[in-house]
């Protein structure tokens, strides 16, 4: 112990000190400002070339035109966003089909059913869903799913088509679903299950009549997720759908309702939005060309969407963390 | 109320009917095991087709499971010392065989033929595998079987790290390295080394500044210098001499000098006689690259021995090795002697090893093999960095409220959006900010790397960030209150805590980089390259890459062999990765 | 002066209707010198108040323990001393905490400075996840101290009384030793870096009885070299250790501030009586 009489010196520390702590300090600042810079950097490098494009083709003529061919062999480029739009919204609903029911009814059995015993079997397991590459995915689908398909079910199935490859994407979205899901129906507090039981529920009752409603918004946020990782998703349909840009025939038969036949559209290939860059990338990086420009106005659309949709599952999912 | 009346008393309440509450449980675990079990029938036939089981006798497969699958289950068992176990064991795999045997019998004559799938196989992947599964998690359990695994497991992970290592130079400058290792590391491990034990502080703090120094200096130098050992004498000055002293030093720590010399000393001798003396006998085993093998892959396992000797419970278990190696050598030699036909496996030395190709026979992922280790590894230190940085700055160095608070909350929803940005967009980033407006290159090391770590950037700060919030706040406030900076707070006691956590999210998140495929088409990677790389700016491919353009061949045996072939190499290289993050994860959550 | 130890004077007026024994009054001089002073604080988090208009001065080499009903802010004035509610982003300090005569929230001040003099207890011990030396070591580690520390880390743990328990064993994980040990770890550690002061919140309350009265044996040694500034809901306990006790009561008001034995036999509030007496709190 000091017994100087001095008041004790708590003044701020040598420069060296104090450098060293800014140092570090600022490194990670910078570092943390990189995350900032890449969205700003996307965003960015999307909306340059997309510009440029736009100079060239009206908007107009990109968002309404049903024809999509940038590198035809006789000129005559048209840039239509509508066929790639109908094929992204075949994957990404077929997907959907594949996905939501099997998600949700996989996260009440793992949030309401499973022993805890189960659960930690299961849920490693549904993690090597989303952890498997995309690009297996599509190879499992072209070589094993089509063939498959095509041996028992639709025999009248092209090689490349929108089926295999959007089983293949539902099953892994799967994960998504499930996970997200369980954790909004893990949140549900056990008084309300009580509740239930006490009224004399069956567990099947209180699954579906009190957790599930409890939980819908963080349901339905694990929804828009999958959806736009779905949207997003391009090595599968890449590998397994083909790459043939087509407008559906649209018949009018039904009470004159325009309506698509779904095997036209489910046993062809086809094309998606993603496809359609990676088609692009394939020939042509030096930029500077129109192609080259169109691949950016579609990722930029692509993360528009994706970005609206992260942003409202966000929203929603903030609700459901609100109520409990 | 009237209870001596009959009317009163209650006979019974009655049921509530369960049949939809039931069928409803076994709709929801069938949900639950759909995806699972589609991913593992495609799992199996893309086996059948890469190892070419489908022609495979039943004869061979007999013979291996005689004389490997049965010695290694006999291991489990015996490791795991549970009699009701054994009993459940033999039930299982002979209770199996009659139940596939009579399912697959019935399903081909009722149902149609199973295409590339007899009973045999169907026995070896239903029952066969998950027992071998289950059986070895039960023996792992067990202190021999703990023990025989830890050993193959150092084996294997030092010799991939090994085998790593030498990829790594074929683009990195072996004589840069030198020159920096000389200059640059030797100086700042010896500082910190005196530091370390005179207990002066300055010379710990003087350690990243003589780094610096130092590798600079040798960036000067090397265009200066011209003459150079040779690539031997590099890597066993530079690798595997500091392997074996950092293995001497951990030996020294739990035991005598002699014990501590021989665990570092003779995987460096074996590696250096192995290493010299093939090179000077001019054999193809040898030379600086089964050096630097030996030595990463020797070192941990003479600790390893030292610690199984030293602990001295199960040690027996280190003749699994040994027990593998005579059952494979075993198989092999009936095989041959009995002139028992064999499949052609697809996954096989050659594909390993050779370029690709347009014959199917002779096509292989080498070139791609090493595009894929040298991006992972540019990769894993770029995120690492950046990641660990990152978090540490959201959740050490933020306050929650105020103008500060603000910019991190931005920065976390930003993060999180991030995350969810699709793959192909990063792509696109990388083309046109690395590739093209800063001239990295298409497809290059260094484009792709990059592009690769700002996609899986949020995924490792969200883990870090995880890993880095589950260290108690008591722990922060003890070492706060001692007067500590938030730097040195973050270094002595946060860091050490989460590292675990850190580590496995990290490797979790490089999985997801290995197999990214779209982002590389699109800043122009080559699908199909002949040889490796030799610099950071020369063409690169990767294995999705190649799986890819291989995908697109249409001949079956590109499609349903080479193809197939290569999936099983990317998904064991994932696995092996993965498997390795969650040992530690497990560790880590032991320990504490 | 004498330290003499706290049986030496019983009291027998006790208001505590359980035989308890106040702190060694005695030692008490109007010579003392004051170590931390309170002037016209006020505490506020967000638009709450937990402290209110408190002016205190604390002698050196004594303990002084806080009393009072919880949420009453003994434990936000302890936090004051060494500005660990700096960390906390909506806490607003008003006023001066003097240590050393020096007010310890003026600018030029560095928090991390001023907890390098002033030693801290928490409530759970929190021994860090490292080996027992490493763990009185971290002070001197972090300062930069460059004498011997083994010599360091020896004398802080006999003065911390466990030495004898724990010198076979200085390698092994903190976090092994019982409650009790690991709490004379945490007043180990903190003494290692020689503060000036320990502060002590509630370092008993997490404890068995056993291993809280050897607690208390060792503040009354500190005392000798440090001054502890002690907060505890355990009356019998401040009476026991301390030599002064502030009394606060709810709302963040400091209600009286005395000699121990006079808090406990003859406190001027009757809030104060009223609380000792358990009549409410």
């Amino acid at each position: 112990m000091t017994d100087s009489t001095e008041s004790p010196d708590l003044q701020r520390r040598s420069g060296l000190t104090r450098l060293k702590e800014g140092t570090y300090g600022g490194f990670f600042a910078a570092c943390a400002a990189i995350t900032l810079l890449t969205t700003v950097a996307i965003i960015a490098t999307l909306l340059s070339d997309a510009v440029m494009f736009f100079a060239e083709v009206p908007i107009r003529e990109f968002l309404f035109s049903t024809s999509w061919s940038p590198n035809p062999r006789g000129g005559g480029q048209t840039f239509g966003i509508v066929a790639l739009v109908i094929g992204t919204l075949t994957v990404t609903i077929t997907a959907a089909f594949v996905a939501l029911p099997v998600g949700t009814l996989t996260a009440i059995y793992l949030s309401e059913y499973a022993t805890s015993n189960a659960r930690s079997i299961l849920k490693p397991l549904l993690e090597i869903l989303a952890g498997i590459p995309t690009v297996v995915y599509g190879y499992f689908a072209l070589v094993y799913v089509t063939p498959a398909l095509k041996a028992t079910l639709f025999p009248e199935m092209s090689t490349f088509n929108a089926l295999s490859a959007s089983l293949m994407v539902g099953i892994m979205t799967i994960p998504m679903v499930s996970s997200i899901s369980e954790d909004a129906m893990s949140a549900v507090p056990d008084d309300l299950r009580q509740a239930g039981y006490g009224l004399g529920a069956t567990k099947f009752e209180v699954s579906t009549g009190i957790v599930v409603p409890a939980s819908i918004s963080g349901i339905a946020s694990s929804y828009i997720l999958a959806v736009s990782r779905a949207i997003g998703e391009t090595m599968i349909v890449v590998v397994a759908m083909g790459a043939q840009a087509r407008m559906p025939t649209v018949g009018e038969t039904v009470l004159g309702i325009p309506y698509i036949n779904p095997a036209d559209v489910l046993l062809e290939s086809g094309m998606t939005i993603t496809v359609a860059m990676v088609q692009i990338a394939g020939g042509d990086l030096t930029g500077g060309t129109i192609p080259y420009d169109a691949m950016f106005a579609l990722g930029l659309t692509l993360f528009v969407v994706t970005f609206v949709m992260n942003v409202l599952s966000d929203i929603i999912a903030e609700r459901y963390r609100e109520e409990y | 109320m009237a209870t001596d009346t009959d009317t009163g008393r209650v006979e019974g309440f009655g049921e509530v009917s369960r049949v939809r509450g039931i069928a409803f449980e076994y709709l929801s675990l069938g949900a639950s095991v759909f995806g699972i079990f589609a991913l593992a029938v495609l799992l199996v036939y893309v086996t059948i087709d890469a190892f070419d089981l489908a022609n495979a006798s039943p004869e061979w497969l007999l013979t291996y499971f005689l004389t490997l699958v049965v010695p290694f289950l006999g291991f489990c068992l015996y490791s795991a010392r549970d009699r009701a176990l054994t009993r459940r064991a033999v039930t299982v795999a002979g209770g199996g065989l009659v139940a596939v045997a009579v399912v697959f019998t019935l399903v081909e004559t009722f149902v149609g033929q199973i295409p590339r799938l007899n009973w045999q196989l169907a026995y070896l992947f239903a029952v066969g595998i998950p027992l071998t599964g289950y059986l070895t998690y039960m023996g792992a359990r067990g202190q021999p079987g703990s023990v025989g695994f830890g050993l193959v497991g150092r084996l294997i992970g030092g010799t991939a790290v090994g085998l790593a290592l030498t990829v790594l130079f074929l683009v990195f400058d072996p004589r840069l390295w030198f020159l920096a290792y000389t200059l640059g590391v030797v100086p700042a491990t010896l500082a910190y080394g005196y530091g370390y034990v005179r207990e002066v502080p300055t010379a710990m703090t003087a350690v990243i500044p003589i780094g610096i120094v130092g590798t600079l200096g040798a960036v000067l130098l090397r265009p200066i210098v011209d003459t150079y050992p040779t690539t031997v004498f590099v890597y066993l000055w530079t690798l595997a001499i500091p392997v074996a002293v950092a293995g001497a030093l951990v030996v020294a720590a739990r035991g005598g000098r002699t014990t501590a010399l021989a665990a570092g000393g003779v995987p460096l001798a074996v590696a250096t006689a192995v290493g010299l003396g093939g090179q000077l006998a001019g054999l193809a085993v040898g030379g600086p690259n089964a050096l630097v093998v030996l030595a990463v892959a020797g070192v941990p396992t003479a600790v390893y021995l030292h610690r199984v000797f030293d602990v001295g419970e199960g040690v027996i278990g280190l003749g699994l090795p040994v027990l593998l190696a005579v059952g494979a050598l075993a198989g092999a030699l009936v095989v041959e002697t009995f002139g028992i036909p064999a499949p052609n496996p697809w996954v096989s030395e050659t594909f390993l090893t050779e370029a690709p190709s347009r014959t199917a026979s002779e096509a292989g992922l080498y070139p791609a093999i090493v595009g894929s280790v040298i991006i992972i590894a540019m990769v894993a230190v770029l995120s690492f960095v950046l990641g660990v940085a990152t978090s540490v700055f959201l959740e050490e160095y933020t306050a929650d409220s105020g103008v500060v608070g603000a910019l991190t909350r931005l920065l976390q929803i930003n993060i999180a959006n991030l995350a969810a940005i699709p793959s192909v967009v990063y792509g696109l980033l990388g083309l046109g900010l690395f590739a093209n407006l800063l001239g990295f290159g298409f497809g290059t090391a260094v484009t792709v790397s990059l592009t690769l770590s700002l996609l899986i950037l949020p995924i490792t700060i969200i883990s870090a960030q995880e890993a880095i919030r589950s260290v108690p706040d008591d722990l922060r406030r003890g070492s706060d209150a001692m007067g500590a900076t938030r730097w040195q707070t973050t270094k002595n006691i946060v860091l050490p805590e989460a590292f675990p956590g850190i580590l496995t999210g990290t490797i979790l998140a490089l999985g997801r980089a290995i197999g990214e495929t779209a982002p590389l088409i699109m800043v122009g990677a080559a699908t199909t390259v002949f040889s490796p790389p030799s610099s950071l700016f020369s063409k690169f491919s990767a294995m999705p890459m190649q799986i890819y353009a291989w995908a697109n061949f249409p001949q079956a045996e590109f499609r349903y062999g080479v193809v197939a072939a290569g999936v099983i190499t990317l998904l064991v290289i994932l696995i092996g990765m993965n498997g390795t993050a969650i040992l530690l994860r497990n560790r880590a959550e032991r320990g504490s | 002066m004498s330290n003499t130890p706290s049986s030496d004077t019983r009291s027998s007026e006790s208001l505590i209707t359980t035989d308890v024994e106040t702190g060694s009054n005695d030692r008490i001089t109007p010579s003392d010198r004051t170590a931390v002073a309170a002037r016209d604080l006020n505490v506020y988090y967000g638009d709450e108040q937990a402290i209110d208009d408190v002016s205190i001065e604390i002698p050196e080499k004594r303990v002084t323990a806080l009393i009072g009903p919880s949420g009453c802010g003994k434990s936000t004035f302890l936090r004051c001393i060494n500005r660990m509610n700096d960390m906390i982003d909506v806490c607003r300090v008003d006023g001066d905490v003097e240590f050393g005569g020096k007010n310890v929230y003026d600018d030029d001040v560095d928090p991390v400075a001023l907890r390098r003099k002033i030693g801290m207890v928490f409530q759970k011990p929190n021994p860090f996840p490292k080996s027992i030396r490493d763990n009185v070591a971290y002070g001197l580690k972090i300062q930069g101290f460059d004498g011997d520390v083994d010599a360091r880390v020896e004398e802080s743990l006999k003065s911390a009384a466990l030495w004898d328990e724990v010198k076979d064993q200085l390698d092994s994980s903190g976090l092994d030793l019982s409650g009790g040990q690991q709490q004379r770890l945490c007043i180990a550690r903190a003494i290692a870096a020689d503060p000036e002061v320990v502060l002590m919140d509630e370092p008993t309350s997490a404890l068995d009885p056993v291993a809280a009265s050897k607690i208390e044996d060792l503040i009354d040694d500190l005392a000798e070299e440090y001054t502890v500034i002690i907060v505890t809901h355990n009356m019998q306990q401040a009476a026991r250790i301390s030599d002064r006790t502030a009394v606060f009561l709810t709302g963040g008001r400091l209600v009286e501030y005395d000699d121990t034995a006079k808090i406990f036999e003859d406190p001027e509030e009757q809030r104060v009586e009223d609380y000792i007496t358990g009549k409410f709190g």
